[in-house]
C-alpha cells in the first residue's frame, strides 16, 4: 500500500493562511524547549574555549570573544586524558561486544526455541535487571581482590602482549562485570526485536535441515544488524560513562589503568578552586568517543528503533 | 448523498530524480448513490485512486469534486466521507460501541443519547447487537470487517470508500459478504467507490466497474459491457474467470492466420482491416463448442490435455496440434463431463462469439454480438 | 515411499481440541488437498506432519516410519509457507541453495547446479542475484516453492501457498502448481480453506471442520456424494441450497415451501421428520413467469421473485425470494446461463426436479440420501 506524502508544492498563500494563536503559541513552546536543552551544551562549549578571565566576566552562553578566546584548557586536559581515554576503550569496546553478542544469543535462545525451563531463566534475567549497582559493590570487591584475583593472574601475561602492559589486567574484571551486568538488558532489547520477526524464519530453517546453531548463524544473526546497531551503541554508553563499578575496582584515579570516569572528577581542581574551563574542556573530550560512534551509526541506530515499534 | 467525479487527475511520486507515476489522468463519474468497483491488478493505481479521494494522499494534477464541490485542498477530516480498510483498522482498545461511536463524536454535534440510538439501529442492520461490548481482539474476521462496516455506516457520510474490505476473509464468507454488501448499499443509497483485484466481486457488486492497468484507465461501463464489448485486450483479459483465450495471427487474405490455425473471417469481419496487420482472436471459454454435431462455424482439431471438473461446471484444457507445449487453451462445460484427457476433439468457434483485437495496440476492432434473452434491459445500455 | 499415514491424531492446545482423531492414509505421489474453514484444523494438521507441532495422542508415519517425536530436521519433508518465510538477507540463490547445505552427497558445485537447474524449471533464474525484498508476490512464491523442490524430498508440504495472491495470479499458479507436482511425481498436502482451489487440485480432498475429519474422496465424489450437511454446503461454490422442514405426508414441508417426495425420496426418508433439503444452485430451473403459467404449477415447480441478480458474465446467479409472502431473506438460489438475465423484482416459476435433490437429517446433518446421477460412477475418472 503507498505511503502518504507531504505537500511537495507549499505556496505562500496556504501557509500565510494558518497563522493564528494556536501557532504561534506551538512554536514558541518549540522553541523554548529548545533553548532549555540547548543551553547545557552551548554553554558547556563556551567555557572550554574561554580563558578564566573570560569565564569570571562574560555570559555563561556567550561566545568568547577576542583576548578570551583560548585552546589551552583543550590542550591540558587532553594531556590528562589521553592516557586515561586508551584504558577506556580498551575496557568499554571489548566488554560491549562480548555483552551484545552474548545477550543476542540468549534472547534467540528464550524467544525463538522453545524448551523446558524457559521461563525460570527468563525470569532469572529480568531479575538481574533490577539488582541495583550498589547492592552488590561490597561483595564484587572482595571477590575480585580476595576471592579470585584475576588482576594478579594476568598480570604477567599482559606484561607479555605487546602494546599493552601489566597493569591492563587490571580491566578484565571491570570487563567481565560490565558483561554480566549488561546482559540481561540487552537481552530483552534482543527478544522484543525477535518477537517482531515471523515465526515462520526460524520454521522454514528447521524444515531446511539446519540445526538450532546454524538458524543462529546463518539465518538470524544476519537479520539483527541493525538491532546491533541499537544496542551497541546504547551500552557502550553505559559502559563507557560508568563509574561505580571503575571506582569500587580500579584502585585509585591515580592508578595507571583508570578509565576517564574515575579522572574527570579530579580534573581542574586545585588549592585555589575549580578551573571551570578545564573542566568543561575534559567534559567534552570525555563525551567524544560516544558522540562519534553515535554519528557513525546513526542510521543503523534510527532503523533499529524504527523495527522496534514498527 | 453525493456525486464524486473525478476529473483527469494524476500521482506522480518524486524522490530527488526518480519519478513514478501512480495514476495518470484518471477521469470518473459516480452519480448518486451509485456504486463503482475500481479494479484491477497489483500496482494499478486503484488504492492510491481511493486514498486521494478520501484525502489520504494529495493530488499532483486534475481535480476531485463532490457535488461540483472540489475537494482537492479539504483536509481527510472535512470531506464526510466514511472508509473501510483492508485492515479493518478497529480501535483496538475500543469495544465496538466505543469504535462505532467515534466518528460521530468527533465530526458531529449530536447529543450521547442519539449516538448511542444511531450505534444501536446501525448495529442491528449489521448483525451485530449482541457484540457491542467486546473489543475487537475478542471478534472473529467476519464479525470484525461487520464492526468496521458499521463504523462506515454510523456516520451516514456522502460517500462510502471500501479498499479491498473483503480481502482478509476466507472464501465461503467472502461470497456471503458479497450478497450482504450489495443488499446493504441498496437499502442505504450511499455513493460508493470500492477497490479491489478481484473481477468476480466487480462483476457482481458495482453498478459499474473502471477497470485500470499500471495507472490509466482501460474502460469504464457495466460489468456486463466490460465482459461483452471490452475496449482492448487488457480488459478482455482481465475480466471474466476462466481468462479469455487469445490466438496471435496477422490478417493474410481472407483468414486471420496463427501458429496452429487459420480462421477465416467475413467481409463483414475484416472490412476495414489491412492485411498484413497483426490480430489477436479472442474467445471466451464457455463460448467454445465441443464436437457439436451442427456446423454453423468454423472446426478445429484439438488435444484434450486436462479435464478439471469443479461439480457444476468443468474446466477443459486443450491445445491444438501445431502449437508449442505449453499454448493451451480453455473451454467450460457443464453437467457432467465428456470427455478426458488424451482425446482427440473437434473445437468450433463460431463468428458471433468471436472478439477481435489490433494485435499492436491491444484495442478491440470487434466484439462478439449479444443475444440476451430474459430482461436485459438497462444491463447493457 | 512417500505415502503418509495419519492414524487417530490428535491434538490439543491446553482446553481446546484442535485436531481430533484424524484418521487418514495418503498414498504415495498423491496430492491430497486438505480443506475446511478458518481454526478446523488443517494447519495443525500440517504443522504435525512437519514436526513443528507434537502430536497429544495418535500416530503419524511417514514412508513408513514412526514419526511423532521426529524433529523437522530429519524428516525429509519440504513445506512452502503462506509468507513464503523466505531468508530477507540471502539472495535467492542462497535461500534455495540453504536447504541442501544439510543434504549429504553433494558438493558445492552440485548444489549451485541443482539450483540453477530448479530456478529455470520455475522461471527464476533471472532472479538469483536478487534479495527477497527486491521481488514481487508471484516471483517470491516461486522461489518458496524452488526451495522446496530442490531438496527433492519425500513429501511436499504446502500452507495455502497462493492466499497472498492476486485473484489472476492464484488462478495461473494453480494450473502451474497442478503439473508441477505431476511432474516430480511427489507426495502432496495442501491446505487451503479455498474449495475451488481443493476441488481443481486435488487427487483427493479431505474436509475438516472443527478438528474433525468429515469426508475423504475424490472431488467429484464429495460434490455429488456428500457425507453430510458440513460437506455439501463446503464443497461447492455457490453454496448449495438449504431448505429446513419437517416430514409431511405427501413429502416435505417447509417455511416457504412444500416439496412433495417422489419414490426414490420416500423410500429413503423413511422415518426421519427432522430434514433438511439440498439442491445445488445449478440444478434450479428458472424461467420467466407469465400470467397462464400460474396455474399450471407442477408439483415441484414455484413462484418466486427475483431479489438480486449478480452477473458474472459467464452466467449469473439469481437470488430468490417468494412470491407471496413478503420475506426478509432469501430462499433460494439459482445458476442461469450467462446470456438469460432476469432482473431483480421480477417475477420467475422456479422448478426442482427431485431427481436432484439431496436429503440430510436435521439433528445430525448426516446425509441420508444424495443426488440420482447415473453417471457418478463414471465421473470419479
Amino acid at each position: 500500500m503507498s505511503q502518504s506524502t507531504p505537500d511537495t508544492n507549499i505556496d505562500v498563500a496556504s501557509v500565510v493562511e494558518d497563522v493564528n494563536l494556536r501557532r504561534i503559541g506551538h512554536y514558541t513552546l518549540i522553541i523554548f524547549f529548545l533553548g532549555f536543552f540547548l543551553l547545557p551544551l552551548v554553554t558547556g562549549i563556551m567555557t572550554a574555549l574561554k580563558t578564566n578571565e573570560a569565564i569570571a566576566r562574560t555570559v555563561p552562553f556567550m561566545p568568547p570573544l577576542g583576548g578570551g578566546f583560548t585552546l589551552a584548557n583543550l590542550e591540558y586536559a587532553f594531556s590528562q586524558l589521553s592516557h586515561a581515554f586508551i584504558n577506556s576503550l580498551l575496557m568499554a569496546i571489548p566488554a560491549t561486544i562480548i555483552n551484545v553478542l552474548l545477550a543476542s544469543m540468549a534472547a534467540f535462545g528464550l524467544t525463538m526455541v522453545k524448551w523446558r525451563g524457559q521461563l525460570v531463566i527468563l525470569i532469572l534475567f529480568l531479575i538481574g535487571i533490577f539488582v541495583p549497582y550498589q547492592a552488590v559493590l561490597v561483595p564484587l570487591a572482595r571477590f575480585w581482590n580476595n576471592t579470585f584475583p584475576l588482576a594478579d593472574m594476568l598480570s604477567p601475561l599482559f606484561a607479555g602482549i605487546p602494546l599493552l602492559q601489566s597493569y591492563h589486567a587490571d580491566l578484565v574484571p571491570l570487563i567481565i562485570t560490565h558483561v554480566a551486568y549488561g546482559i540481561p538488558i540487552c537481552m530483552i532489547l534482543f527478544r522484543s526485536y525477535y518477537q517482531s520477526l515471523p515465526n515462520s524464519l526460524v520454521e522454514a530453517a528447521k524444515i531446511d535441515g539446519a540445526s538450532i546453531t546454524k538458524i543462529y548463524r546463518r539465518i538470524i544473526l544476519p537479520i539483527s544488524k541493525p538491532m546491533f546497531g541499537v544496542v551497541f551503541i546504547y551500552q557502550f554508553t553505559q559502559i563507557y560513562n560508568e563509574f561505580l563499578f571503575s571506582f569500587t575496582l580500579v584502585s585509585s584515579a591515580s592508578s595507571p589503568e583508570a578509565p576517564v570516569t574515575l579522572i574527570i572528577p579530579a580534573i581542574g581542581t586545585s588549592t585555589s578552586g575549580i578551573d571551570f574551563g578545564i573542566r568543561m574542556s575534559a567534559a567534552f573530550l570525555a563525551a567524544l568517543p560516544t558522540i562519534i560512534l553515535y554519528v557513525a551509526f546513526a542510521e543503523q541506530f534510527a532503523k533499529g528503533l524504527e523495527t522496534e515499534s514498527g | 448523498m453525493a456525486r464524486l467525479a473525478l476529473d483527469d487527475v494524476t500521482k506522480e511520486y518524486r524522490d530527488g530524480e526518480m519519478s513514478v507515476v501512480a495514476v495518470e489522468d484518471v477521469s470518473l463519474d459516480v452519480a448518486d448513490g451509485e456504486f463503482l468497483v475500481l479494479v484491477g491488478p497489483s500496482g494499478c493505481g486503484k488504492s492510491t485512486t481511493l486514498r486521494m479521494i478520501a484525502g489520504l494522499e494529495t493530488i499532483t494534477d486534475g481535480e476531485i469534486t463532490l457535488d461540483d464541490r472540489s475537494i482537492n485542498d479539504v483536509p481527510a477530516q472535512e470531506r464526510d466521507i466514511a472508509m473501510v480498510f483492508q485492515s479493518y483498522a478497529l480501535y483496538p482498545h475500543k469495544t465496538v460501541r466505543g469504535n462505532m461511536s467515534f466518528g460521530l463524536e468527533e465530526s458531529t454535534e449530536l447529543s450521547d443519547s442519539d449516538i448511542a440510538e444511531t450505534v444501536e439501529e446501525t448495529a442491528g442492520m449489521m448483525g451485530i447487537e449482541d457484540l457491542l461490548n467486546r473489543k475487537p481482539g475478542e471478534l472473529s474476521g467476519g464479525q470484525q470487517q461487520r464492526v468496521a462496516l458499521g463504523r462506515a455506516i454510523v456516520r451516514d457520510p456522502d460517500l462510502f470508500l471500501m479498499d479491498e474490505p473483503l480481502s482478509n476473509l476466507d472464501a465461503k464468507l467472502r461470497a456471503e459478504m458479497r450478497t450482504e454488501l450489495q443488499h446493504l448499499q441498496e437499502q442505504l443509497g450511499v455513493t460508493s467507490v470500492y477497490v479491489t483485484h478481484d473481477q468476480t466481486e466487480a462483476m457482481t457488486m458495482g453498478d459499474q466497474i473502471a477497470v485500470l492497468n499500471e495507472g490509466t484507465l482501460q474502460q469504464t461501463g457495466t460489468p456486463l459491457e466490460c465482459y461483452h464489448q471490452p475496449n482492448n485486450l487488457f480488459v478482455a483479459g482481465f475480466i471474466g474467470e476462466p481468462s479469455m483465450n487469445f490466438f496471435d495471427g496477422s490478417l493474410e487474405e481472407n483468414a486471420l492466420v496463427t501458429e496452429s490455425l487459420a480462421y477465416s473471417l467475413s467481409p463483414d469481419l475484416r472490412r476495414d482491416i489491412e492485411a498484413g496487420t497483426d490480430l489477436v482472436l479472442g474467445i471466451r471459454p464457455e463460448d467454445v463448442r465441443i464436437d457439436e454435431p451442427r456446423t454453423d462455424g468454423q472446426r478445429f482439431a484439438a488435444e484434450v490435455i486436462v479435464v478439471e471438473p469443479m461439480g457444476n461446471e468443468n474446466v477443459i484444457h486443450l491445445r491444438f496440434d501445431d502449437a508449442m507445449a505449453g499454448d493451451e487453451f480453455i473451454v467450460t462445460t457443464e453437467g457432467v463431463p465428456t470427455v478426458s484427457a488424451g482425446d482427440r476433439v473437434d473445437v468450433e468457434f463460431s463468428e458471433a462469439v468471436v472478439h477481435l483485437f489490433d494485435g499492436d495496440s491491444g484495442v478491440a476492432i470487434k466484439n462478439r454480438t449479444l443475444s440476451f434473452s430474459g430482461t436485459p434491459d438497462e444491463v447493457i445500455p | 515411499m512417500g505415502s503418509i499415514q495419519l492414524d487417530h491424531l490428535t491434538k490439543r492446545f491446553g482446553e481446546t481440541v484442535a485436531v481430533e482423531d484424524v484418521t487418514l492414509d495418503i498414498a504415495d505421489s498423491e496430492f491430497l488437498v486438505l480443506v475446511g474453514p478458518s481454526g478446523c484444523g488443517k494447519s495443525t494438521t500440517l504443522r504435525m506432519l512437519a514436526g513443528l507441532e507434537t502430536p497429544t495422542a495418535g500416530d503419524l508415519y511417514i514412508a513408513g516410519e514412526h514419526m511423532n517425536y521426529r524433529v523437522p530436521q530429519n524428516r525429509d519433508i519440504a513445506m512452502v509457507f503462506q509468507d513464503y518465510a523466505l531468508y530477507p538477507h540471502m539472495t535467492i540463490h542462497e535461500n534455495v541453495r540453504f536447504g541442501l547445505e544439510e543434504e549429504a552427497g553433494y558438493t558445492d558445485s552440485e548444489m549451485d547446479e541443482r539450483v540453477e537447474e530448479v530456478a529455470e524449471t520455475l522461471g527464476i533464474d533471472d532472479l538469483l542475484d536478487r534479495k527477497p525484498g527486491e521481488l514481487s508476490g508471484g516471483q517470491q512464491q516461486r522461489v518458496a516453492l524452488g526451495r522446496a523442490i530442490v531438496r527433492d524430498p519425500e513429501v511436499f508440504l504446502m500452507d495455502e501457498p497462493l492466499a497472498n495472491l492476486d485473484a489472476k495470479l492464484r488462478a495461473k499458479m494453480r494450473t502451474e502448481l497442478q503439473r508441477l507436482q505431476a511432474d516430480l511425481d511427489v507426495t502432496t498436502v495442501y491446505v487451503t480453506h479455498n474449495q475451488t482451489e481443493a476441488m481443481t487440485m486435488g487427487d483427493r480432498i479431505a474436509v475438516l471442520n472443527d478438528g474433525q475429519l468429515q469426508q475423504v474422496g475424490e472431488p467429484l465424489e464429495l460434490y455429488h456424494e456428500p457425507a453430510n450437511q458440513f460437506v455439501a454446503g463446503f464443497i461447492g461454490e455457490p453454496m448449495m441450497n438449504f431448505l429446513h422442514g419437517n416430514r409431511a405426508d405427501a413429502g416435505f414441508v417447509g417455511e416457504h415451501i412444500e416439496y412433495p417426495f417422489d419414490e426414490r425420496l420416500e423410500r429413503a426418508v423413511d422415518g426421519v421428520d427432522d430434514l433438511v433439503l439440498g439442491v445445488r444452485p445449478e440444478a434450479v430451473d428458472v424461467r420467466r413467469a407469465d400470467e397462464s403459467s400460474a396455474p399450471n404449477l407442477g408439483p415441484h415447480e414455484f413462484e418466486m421473485t427475483v431479489s438480486v441478480t449478480e452477473t458474472h458474465g459467464d452466467q449469473n446467479i439469481l437470488s430468490l425470494t417468494h412470491a407471496a409472502e413478503s420475506v426478509d431473506h432469501d430462499v433460494l438460489r439459482a445458476v442461469t446461463d450467462g446470456m438469460h438475465i432476469v432482473k431483480p423484482g421480477e417475477p420467475v416459476t422456479v422448478a426442482i426436479d427431485p431427481e436432484t435433490i439431496h436429503v440430510f437429517d436435521g439433528k445430525t446433518g448426516k446425509t441420508i440420501c444424495n443426488r440420482r446421477i447415473e453417471t457418478a460412477r463414471e465421473l470419479t475418472i
